[in-house]
Protein backbone atom coordinates (compact mmCIF):
# COMPACT_ATOMS: atom_id res chain seq x y z
CA UNK A 1 0.00 0.00 0.00
CA UNK A 2 1.13 3.50 -1.30
CA UNK A 3 0.38 6.17 2.04
CA UNK A 4 0.92 9.21 0.20
CA UNK A 5 1.73 11.30 3.55
CA UNK A 6 2.28 14.13 1.21
CA UNK A 7 -0.95 15.95 2.24
CA UNK A 8 -0.32 15.55 5.74
CA UNK A 9 2.88 17.70 5.49
CA UNK A 10 1.51 20.05 3.05
CA UNK A 11 -1.74 20.25 5.87
CA UNK A 12 1.02 20.06 8.49
CA UNK A 13 2.99 23.54 6.91
CA UNK A 14 -0.13 25.05 6.05
CA UNK A 15 -1.35 25.07 10.04
CA UNK A 16 1.92 25.92 10.90
CA UNK A 17 1.90 29.08 8.80
CA UNK A 18 -1.23 30.10 9.79
CA UNK A 19 -0.74 30.24 13.71
CA UNK A 20 2.66 31.78 13.02
CA UNK A 21 1.12 34.40 10.33
CA UNK A 22 -1.87 34.97 13.09
CA UNK A 23 0.97 35.45 15.80
CA UNK A 24 2.51 38.89 13.68
CA UNK A 25 -1.31 40.33 12.78
CA UNK A 26 -1.90 40.06 16.45
CA UNK A 27 0.89 42.21 17.61
CA UNK A 28 -0.10 44.09 14.43
CA UNK A 29 -3.00 45.01 16.77
CA UNK A 30 -1.25 45.16 19.69
CA UNK A 31 0.58 48.11 18.46
CA UNK A 32 -1.82 49.47 16.80
CA UNK A 33 -1.86 53.12 18.76
CA UNK A 34 2.27 52.57 19.14
CA UNK A 35 3.96 55.95 17.28
CA UNK A 36 5.96 54.66 14.40
CA UNK A 37 5.25 51.21 14.35
CA UNK A 38 5.15 49.98 11.06
CA UNK A 39 2.72 47.20 10.41
CA UNK A 40 4.10 43.73 9.32
CA UNK A 41 2.76 40.32 7.49
CA UNK A 42 3.97 36.63 6.30
CA UNK A 43 4.92 36.31 2.58
CA UNK A 44 2.51 34.30 1.07
CA UNK A 45 2.05 30.24 1.86
CA UNK A 46 2.27 29.51 -1.36
CA UNK A 47 6.08 31.31 -2.33
CA UNK A 48 7.42 29.74 1.16
CA UNK A 49 6.17 25.93 1.31
CA UNK A 50 8.91 23.26 -0.23
CA UNK A 51 7.39 20.29 -0.64
CA UNK A 52 10.14 17.96 -0.10
CA UNK A 53 13.44 18.08 0.43
CA UNK A 54 16.61 20.59 0.81
CA UNK A 55 15.86 21.43 4.44
CA UNK A 56 18.35 23.20 5.71
CA UNK A 57 18.34 22.23 9.55
CA UNK A 58 16.97 19.00 10.53
CA UNK A 59 17.97 16.44 13.46
CA UNK A 60 20.09 13.41 12.21
CA UNK A 61 18.73 10.30 12.21
CA UNK A 62 22.41 7.98 12.48
CA UNK A 63 20.91 5.11 14.21
CA UNK A 64 17.54 2.53 13.76
CA UNK A 65 15.23 3.85 16.27
CA UNK A 66 16.02 7.48 15.99
CA UNK A 67 12.91 9.24 15.63
CA UNK A 68 13.02 11.33 12.55
CA UNK A 69 11.21 15.05 13.10
CA UNK A 70 11.32 17.31 10.29
CA UNK A 71 11.43 21.03 10.75
CA UNK A 72 8.46 23.67 10.17
CA UNK A 73 7.62 23.07 6.67
CA UNK A 74 7.39 26.72 5.83
CA UNK A 75 9.51 29.60 5.88
CA UNK A 76 7.94 32.30 5.23
CA UNK A 77 9.68 35.55 5.91
CA UNK A 78 8.05 38.70 7.30
CA UNK A 79 8.18 41.84 5.61
CA UNK A 80 6.77 45.20 6.41
CA UNK A 81 2.97 45.15 4.59
CA UNK A 82 0.10 47.32 4.96
CA UNK A 83 -2.65 49.00 3.56
CA UNK A 84 -2.43 52.16 1.64
CA UNK A 85 -3.15 55.00 2.87
CA UNK A 86 -2.80 54.05 6.12
CA UNK A 87 -0.11 55.29 7.94
CA UNK A 88 -1.20 57.76 10.82
CA UNK A 89 0.65 61.39 11.09
CA UNK A 90 2.59 59.68 14.17
CA UNK A 91 3.79 57.07 11.62
CA UNK A 92 2.37 54.18 12.62
CA UNK A 93 0.59 52.21 9.67
CA UNK A 94 -1.77 50.02 11.27
CA UNK A 95 -5.28 49.90 10.24
CA UNK A 96 -7.24 47.93 12.57
CA UNK A 97 -9.53 46.73 9.87
CA UNK A 98 -7.14 45.56 7.63
CA UNK A 99 -5.65 43.48 10.21
CA UNK A 100 -9.13 42.34 10.84
CA UNK A 101 -9.13 41.38 7.13
CA UNK A 102 -6.25 39.32 7.39
CA UNK A 103 -6.52 37.38 10.79
CA UNK A 104 -9.96 36.10 9.56
CA UNK A 105 -7.76 34.68 6.42
CA UNK A 106 -5.25 33.12 8.69
CA UNK A 107 -8.00 31.92 10.43
CA UNK A 108 -9.40 30.53 7.38
CA UNK A 109 -6.12 28.92 6.11
CA UNK A 110 -5.57 27.20 9.71
CA UNK A 111 -9.20 25.55 10.16
CA UNK A 112 -9.18 24.61 6.00
CA UNK A 113 -5.35 22.92 6.61
CA UNK A 114 -7.20 21.17 10.06
CA UNK A 115 -10.06 20.27 7.81
CA UNK A 116 -7.95 18.69 5.04
CA UNK A 117 -5.39 16.50 7.89
CA UNK A 118 -8.82 15.18 9.30
CA UNK A 119 -10.38 13.92 6.14
CA UNK A 120 -7.12 12.15 5.55
CA UNK A 121 -6.68 10.71 8.44
CA UNK A 122 -10.28 9.54 8.10
CA UNK A 123 -9.16 8.21 4.47
CA UNK A 124 -6.36 6.16 5.60
CA UNK A 125 -8.66 5.32 8.49
CA UNK A 126 -11.22 4.11 5.52
CA UNK A 127 -8.96 2.38 4.26
CA UNK A 128 -6.68 0.04 6.84
CA UNK A 129 -10.40 -0.42 8.73
CA UNK A 130 -11.32 -3.84 8.29
CA UNK A 131 -14.14 -5.32 5.89
CA UNK B 1 1.35 25.34 19.12
CA UNK B 2 4.30 28.27 20.23
CA UNK B 3 2.98 30.63 17.28
CA UNK B 4 -0.42 30.69 19.03
CA UNK B 5 1.16 31.39 22.38
CA UNK B 6 3.19 34.29 21.48
CA UNK B 7 0.12 35.83 19.59
CA UNK B 8 -2.16 35.29 22.96
CA UNK B 9 0.63 36.61 24.79
CA UNK B 10 1.00 39.89 22.07
CA UNK B 11 -3.01 40.29 22.75
CA UNK B 12 -2.99 39.98 26.18
CA UNK B 13 0.10 42.93 25.84
CA UNK B 14 -1.97 44.98 23.91
CA UNK B 15 -5.21 44.77 26.35
CA UNK B 16 -3.07 45.26 29.54
CA UNK B 17 -1.50 48.33 27.65
CA UNK B 18 -4.86 49.70 26.61
CA UNK B 19 -6.26 48.86 30.13
CA UNK B 20 -3.87 51.35 31.38
CA UNK B 21 -4.47 53.87 28.67
CA UNK B 22 -8.35 53.97 29.86
CA UNK B 23 -6.78 54.29 33.72
CA UNK B 24 -5.16 57.48 32.90
CA UNK B 25 -8.04 58.66 30.87
CA UNK B 26 -10.58 58.25 33.55
CA UNK B 27 -7.64 59.51 36.21
CA UNK B 28 -7.89 62.84 34.17
CA UNK B 29 -11.76 62.95 34.04
CA UNK B 30 -11.85 62.45 37.40
CA UNK B 31 -9.36 65.16 38.18
CA UNK B 32 -11.17 67.76 35.83
CA UNK B 33 -11.91 70.11 37.70
CA UNK B 34 -9.10 69.50 40.64
CA UNK B 35 -7.45 73.03 40.67
CA UNK B 36 -4.04 72.81 38.68
CA UNK B 37 -3.90 69.38 37.87
CA UNK B 38 -2.29 69.13 34.59
CA UNK B 39 -3.36 66.23 31.97
CA UNK B 40 -1.23 62.85 31.85
CA UNK B 41 -0.50 61.31 28.67
CA UNK B 42 0.71 57.83 28.33
CA UNK B 43 3.29 56.72 25.84
CA UNK B 44 3.07 53.02 23.64
CA UNK B 45 6.57 51.33 23.20
CA UNK B 46 7.95 48.43 22.00
CA UNK B 47 9.01 46.13 24.70
CA UNK B 48 12.25 45.05 23.50
CA UNK B 49 13.36 44.70 20.37
CA UNK B 50 16.71 42.90 20.85
CA UNK B 51 15.29 40.26 23.03
CA UNK B 52 12.51 39.52 20.03
CA UNK B 53 10.39 40.78 22.61
CA UNK B 54 7.70 42.21 20.24
CA UNK B 55 5.02 42.46 22.81
CA UNK B 56 3.60 46.58 23.34
CA UNK B 57 3.92 48.45 26.74
CA UNK B 58 3.40 51.57 28.38
CA UNK B 59 6.64 53.68 28.83
CA UNK B 60 6.85 57.48 30.68
CA UNK B 61 3.55 59.12 31.71
CA UNK B 62 3.54 62.13 30.44
CA UNK B 63 2.39 65.17 31.77
CA UNK B 64 0.55 67.90 29.09
CA UNK B 65 2.29 71.32 28.94
CA UNK B 66 -0.76 73.01 27.82
CA UNK B 67 -1.72 76.27 29.33
CA UNK B 68 -4.26 76.10 32.51
CA UNK B 69 -7.63 77.18 32.22
CA UNK B 70 -8.05 79.97 33.91
CA UNK B 71 -11.51 80.14 35.90
CA UNK B 72 -13.15 83.62 37.13
CA UNK B 73 -14.76 82.88 40.78
CA UNK B 74 -13.99 85.28 42.86
CA UNK B 75 -15.63 83.33 45.70
CA UNK B 76 -13.03 80.16 45.53
CA UNK B 77 -10.72 80.17 48.13
CA UNK B 78 -7.43 80.08 45.78
CA UNK B 79 -9.12 83.03 43.36
CA UNK B 80 -6.65 86.05 43.19
CA UNK B 81 -6.80 89.76 43.53
CA UNK B 82 -8.86 89.47 40.20
CA UNK B 83 -11.20 86.52 41.24
CA UNK B 84 -9.47 83.88 38.80
CA UNK B 85 -7.95 80.99 39.90
CA UNK B 86 -6.07 77.95 37.79
CA UNK B 87 -8.27 75.09 36.88
CA UNK B 88 -7.06 72.10 35.45
CA UNK B 89 -6.05 71.42 31.48
CA UNK B 90 -8.17 68.63 31.22
CA UNK B 91 -10.36 68.71 28.07
CA UNK B 92 -13.58 66.30 28.78
CA UNK B 93 -13.99 65.51 24.74
CA UNK B 94 -10.58 65.18 24.03
CA UNK B 95 -10.63 62.58 27.09
CA UNK B 96 -13.78 60.67 25.89
CA UNK B 97 -12.60 60.48 22.59
CA UNK B 98 -9.71 58.82 24.01
CA UNK B 99 -11.67 56.36 26.30
CA UNK B 100 -13.28 55.42 23.74
CA UNK B 101 -10.40 54.52 21.17
CA UNK B 102 -8.91 52.38 24.41
CA UNK B 103 -11.87 50.40 24.81
CA UNK B 104 -11.93 49.73 21.10
CA UNK B 105 -8.17 48.60 20.60
CA UNK B 106 -9.20 46.95 23.87
CA UNK B 107 -12.16 44.57 22.10
CA UNK B 108 -9.63 44.64 18.55
CA UNK B 109 -6.85 42.95 20.91
CA UNK B 110 -9.67 40.96 22.60
CA UNK B 111 -11.07 39.49 19.13
CA UNK B 112 -7.82 38.40 18.86
CA UNK B 113 -6.93 36.15 21.85
CA UNK B 114 -10.18 34.53 20.80
CA UNK B 115 -9.10 33.64 17.43
CA UNK B 116 -5.87 32.48 19.07
CA UNK B 117 -7.64 30.60 21.38
CA UNK B 118 -10.04 29.14 18.84
CA UNK B 119 -7.01 28.27 16.70
CA UNK B 120 -5.52 26.36 19.80
CA UNK B 121 -9.14 24.43 20.25
CA UNK B 122 -9.32 22.65 17.24
CA UNK B 123 -5.73 21.83 17.15
CA UNK B 124 -6.33 19.95 20.35
CA UNK B 125 -9.81 18.74 18.51
CA UNK B 126 -7.39 17.17 16.33
CA UNK B 127 -5.51 14.72 18.60
CA UNK B 128 -8.74 14.31 20.71
CA UNK B 129 -10.75 11.97 18.27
Amino acid sequence: MDLNLEILRAARGLAAYATARHAVIAENVAHADTPGYRARDLTDFSDSFRSRGDLPFAMKATREGHIVTSPPRHSADVVERALFGAEAPNGNNVSIEDQMMRAVESQRQHSMALAVYRKSLDIIRTTLARP
Amino acid sequence: MNDLLKAMGAASSGMHAQSARLRISTENIANADTPGFRRKIVTFEMLDPERNARAVTTGRTYTSEAELQRIYDPAHPMAGEDGMYDGSNVNLVVELADAREAQRSYEANLRMFDQARNMGTALLDLIRR
